[in-house]
C-alpha cells in the first residue's frame, strides 16, 4: 500500500509545472524571474534567447521560462509552447503607446492550440510608477472580455519592489493543482 | 441513409450549451459558489480550498452537464472598478446568477444598486434572474424573507423575466442543487428568445 502511494505522488506529487513569462521587451519579465527566484532585484540586459531557473514555491516546483520579448524574436516564441501549464504575460503598465501590440501579440498566442488547456496570468507590472494604466484600463486594452474560454487573473505587480507577486503565485499554485 | 442515421444520432447525443454569468459585489462568495456546484455536479472534481480563494480580478470559467444541458460558467471580479466590464458578456449569457452576501447588512443597499443598474441593460431584457442569499450558514444574517423584499423594489424593472430569490451556503453547498435546477428549468422556458449557443448545429 505504502508503495502504492511513493508511486502516485511521484507521479503527481514532484512533477515541475512549466511556466512561460512573456510580454514585450522591457516589461520586466527578466526582474520577475529572479525576483521569484533569489528574491532579490537584479540587474538585466534585454534578454536574447532565454533564461530558465527552477523556482519552488508553497513546496511546488516550477520549470520557469523566461524568453526575451524584441519584435525580431517574438516569432521563436512558439517553439517553447508544448506542454505549458501556465503562461504568466507581463505589461508595462507605464507603456500605453504599446499596449495594443502587447494585446495583438498575446491574442496571437492564445489562438495556438498547444496552450488551449494553459491558464492565463496577466501581470500588470510597473505598478510602483506615477500615471500608470489601472486594471480596468489594462482589462479593456487586452480585449480580455473576448477570451471566455480560459481562466485567467490580473496582478497588479511591480517587481521592483516586490509588490503582488506572493499573490499572483499563491493563485497559479492553487489554480494549476486543481486544473489537473 | 448515413446522413440520417448520423443526424440522429447526433440528435441523441446532443447537448445544449448555455452561458451563465456568476455576478454580485465583491466578496459575496462568487467563486466560493462556482467552485461549490463544481465539486457537486462533476465526478472527480475536487474544488479548491475554499480558505484559499482569493480576490477575482479577471475571470474563472467552469462547466457543468446536467443530463441534456451544458453549462458554462463566467465568474467574473465584482470589485467596483470591474463592475464596468460586466456588460460585455450580457449579449453571451442566458442567465444571471446575482450573489448576495447575507451576512454584510451595510452593503445590501450597494449591492441592490449594483442589481438594479445590471438589469436595465438592455441586452438582458429577457435573461432569467437569480438572486442567491448566500453565507447562510453564519448566524445572524438575513434570511431570504428579508433579502427578497429588498430586490423586489426592482418588480418594475425586473417585469416579465424569470425571477427569483434562494438561500444559500456556498461553503456548505445547501440550496446549490436547487438554484442549479432553477436556472436549467428557466433557460429552457426561455429558448425561444436566447437559443442556445451551439444553435447553428441544429
Amino acid at each position: 500500500m505504502g508503495g502504492f502511494y511513493s508511486y502516485f505522488k511521484s507521479l503527481f506529487g514532484d512533477k515541475e509545472l512549466r511556466i512561460l513569462i512573456l510580454g514585450l521587451d522591457g516589461a520586466g519579465k527578466t526582474t520577475i524571474l529572479y525576483r521569484l527566484q533569489v528574491g532579490e532585484v537584479v540587474t538585466t540586459i534585454p534578454t536574447i534567447g532565454f533564461n530558465v531557473e527552477q523556482v519552488i514555491y508553497n513546496n511546488i516546483k516550477f520549470q520557469v521560462w523566461d524568453l526575451g520579448g524584441q519584435t525580431s524574436i517574438r516569432p521563436y516564441w512558439r517553439c517553447y509552447y508544448s506542454n505549458t501549464d501556465a503562461v504568466v504575460y507581463v505589461i508595462d503598465s507605464v507603456d500605453r503607446e504599446r499596449m495594443g501590440i502587447a494585446k495583438d501579440e498575446l491574442m496571437y498566442m492564445l489562438k495556438e492550440e498547444e496552450l488551449n488547456g494553459a491558464i492565463l496570468t496577466i501581470l500588470a507590472n510597473k505598478q510602483d510608477v506615477e500615471g500608470c494604466m489601472n486594471v480596468t484600463e489594462i482589462y479593456q486594452a487586452l480585449g480580455l472580455d473576448t477570451l471566455k474560454n480560459r481562466t485567467f487573473q490580473i496582478f497588479k505587480t511591480s517587481a521592483k519592489k516586490g509588490i503582488g507577486l506572493d499573490e499572483a503565485m499563491d493563485w497559479l499554485c492553487n489554480t494549476l493543482q486543481n486544473h489537473k | 441513409m448515413y446522413t440520417l442515421l448520423h443526424g440522429f444520432y447526433k440528435y441523441l447525443t446532443q447537448k445544449d450549451e448555455f452561458c451563465v454569468l456568476i455576478l454580485g459585489l465583491d466578496n459575496a462568495g462568487k467563486t466560493t459558489y462556482l467552485e461549490s456546484s463544481k465539486t457537486k455536479f462533476k465526478k472527480n472534481y475536487k474544488g479548491i480550498n475554499p480558505g484559499k480563494i482569493t480576490t477575482t480580478v479577471g475571470l474563472n470559467i467552469g462547466n457543468i452537464d446536467i443530463h441534456r444541458v451544458s453549462l458554462n460558467f463566467w465568474d467574473l471580479g465584482g470589485q467596483t472598478e470591474l463592475q464596468s466590464l460586466w456588460d460585455k458578456y450580457y449579449a453571451e449569457c442566458h442567465a444571471i446568477i446575482y450573489i448576495v452576501d447575507s451576512s454584510d447588512r451595510e452593503r445590501m443597499n450597494e449591492s441592490k444598486k449594483t442589481f438594479e443598474k445590471m438589469i436595465c441593460n438592455e441586452n438582458l431584457t429577457s435573461i432569467p434572474l437569480l438572486i442567491l442569499a448566500n453565507k447562510q450558514d453564519i448566524p445572524d444574517c438575513m434570511g431570504v424573507r428579508e433579502v427578497k423584499p429588498i430586490f423586489n423594489q426592482n418588480a418594475h424593472l425586473i417585469g416579465r423575466r424569470d425571477f427569483m430569490v434562494m438561500p444559500i451556503s456556498a461553503l456548505t453547498g445547501d440550496g446549490i442543487d436547487e438554484g442549479i435546477k432553477w436556472v436549467v428549468e428557466s433557460i429552457q422556458r426561455n429558448i425561444e428568445m436566447r437559443p442556445p449557443k451551439n444553435a447553428e448545429d441544429y
